[in-house]
């Protein structure tokens, strides 16, 4: 009937409850043994002094017990105390957090917008042209009528927005072809303009085959990109005009 | 010597090309070609690619005819380049290239006209709409 000590596994509070209980029956006992005693002898003789005896240490182990007990109390709320710092210090660490993910948030907007401004920037930069090119160009385009229709231009009125077949064969492209001699308009190749056949109004102040080339000006190098034989390029000389014989024999201008 | 024949060559490549770009800006011409079977030849599509160089602004300021740098963009698609063949397609993109040429013309002969009316409104009642602006 005695709770063992020795088990480590029993709480506290089960071996107080456990001692208590040793306590009421050991009481129980020498209460029966004293109510039997007034009428007669002990069947054993030192049974009640054992029983005490029992009782008594069953009592200092209650006591030390709820010493024991006590002492745990304490440690309890201190574990809680400190329990209860954790939760603030995480909580704040928590907000920390946050606050950091905003400031990072804000920071990377922030430095994602200023690229973008620099690119923009750098666009812009790229595109850059005067303003006197600008207006050059401008009014070379506009006062030719190559974008905008003459004010007093009717049906019927030869002038276009694009080169006309006059203007595309006294183009260099249309010399380099071999042009019959007895061509349709009937000039000769070089000589277009003498031949007369070439009104007033065709003939550009502003030459759509410009000739002014700085030397430094030349088209990017394509080599023989474009196809794998060479007939490939000269089918660019000689697709000019429907006028034109299709045998023409045009040199390459590749200079490669 | 031979550095003044590459550079004669190069200008004539230089000009022949800025001739060549500017006719695409007659959609008959392109007709014309898409008729005789160019626009289906890989090299031609590739040279069209080429030729998006006069896209620049270094380049393009030699242009006087910009039309052909739109043309030449639309040229990129094979579609386009497909229904060129059609005579009728390239009537349609003439007249409508056509149109758009007299839209500043016909803008600013509006706005002259209704200027004209403002400035004298006691005078008959204001004539009609584009009757000049064609």
């Amino acid at each position: 009937a005695v709770c063992s000590m020795a088990v480590a596994e029993k709480s506290t509070k089960e071996r107080l409850l456990c001692a208590l209980d040793n306590l009421e029956v050991l009481a129980r006992e020498l209460i029966e043994m004293l109510a039997l005693s007034r009428g007669q002898k002990l069947p054993q003789p030192g049974e009640d002094t054992q029983v005490l005896e029992l009782l008594v240490q069953r009592d200092r182990d209650f006591q030390d017990l709820m010493e024991v007990a006590q002492q745990q109390g304490k440690v309890h709320q201190e574990m809680q105390l400190l329990e209860k710092e954790v939760e603030k210090r995480d909580s704040d660490i928590q907000q920390l957090q946050k606050q950091l993910k905003e400031a990072e948030h804000i920071l990377a907007t922030a430095v994602y917008q200023a690229k973008e401004k620099l690119k923009s920037i750098d666009k812009a930069r790229k595109g850059s042209i005067s303003s006197e090119e600008i207006i050059k160009y401008a009014h070379r385009i506009s006062a030719s009528n190559a974008v905008c229709a003459p004010l007093n231009w009717v049906p019927g009125d030869p002038r276009r927005p694009y080169p006309t077949d006059l203007e595309m064969r006294s183009g260099m492209l249309g010399h380099m072809a071999n042009l019959p001699t007895n061509g349709v308009n009937g000039h000769l190749p070089g000589d277009a303009l003498a031949a007369g056949r070439l009104p007033d109004v065709l003939t550009p102040q502003y030459p759509w085959q410009s000739a002014d080339v700085s030397v430094g000006m030349l088209p990017p190098h394509h080599g023989n990109d474009f196809g794998l034989e060479p007939p490939g390029h000269n089918k660019e000389n000689e697709d000019d005009v429907e006028a034109m014989s299709t045998d023409s024999s045009s040199s390459s201008s590749d200079s490669d | 010597m031979g550095l003044e024949l590459a550079e004669e060559q190069a200008r004539n490549r230089f000009q022949s090309e800025l001739e060549f770009v500017q006719c695409l800006a007659n959609p008959n011409y392109l007709n014309f070609l898409a008729q005789r079977g160019f626009l289906r030849e890989k090299p031609f599509v590739n040279y069209l690619k080429y030729l998006l160089y006069w896209k620049e602004p270094e380049y393009a300021k030699f242009l006087k005819y910009p039309h052909c740098l739109h043309m030449l963009e639309l040229l990129q698609y094979e579609h386009f380049r497909k229904e060129l063949v059609n005579a009728q397609c390239a009537k349609f993109i003439d007249e409508q290239q056509l149109l758009h040429w007299q839209h500043y013309s016909r803008k600013r002969t509006r706005l002259q006209q209704a200027l004209a009316e403002q400035q004298q409104p006691q005078q008959q009642p204001p004539p009609h709409g584009n009757a000049t602006a064609k």
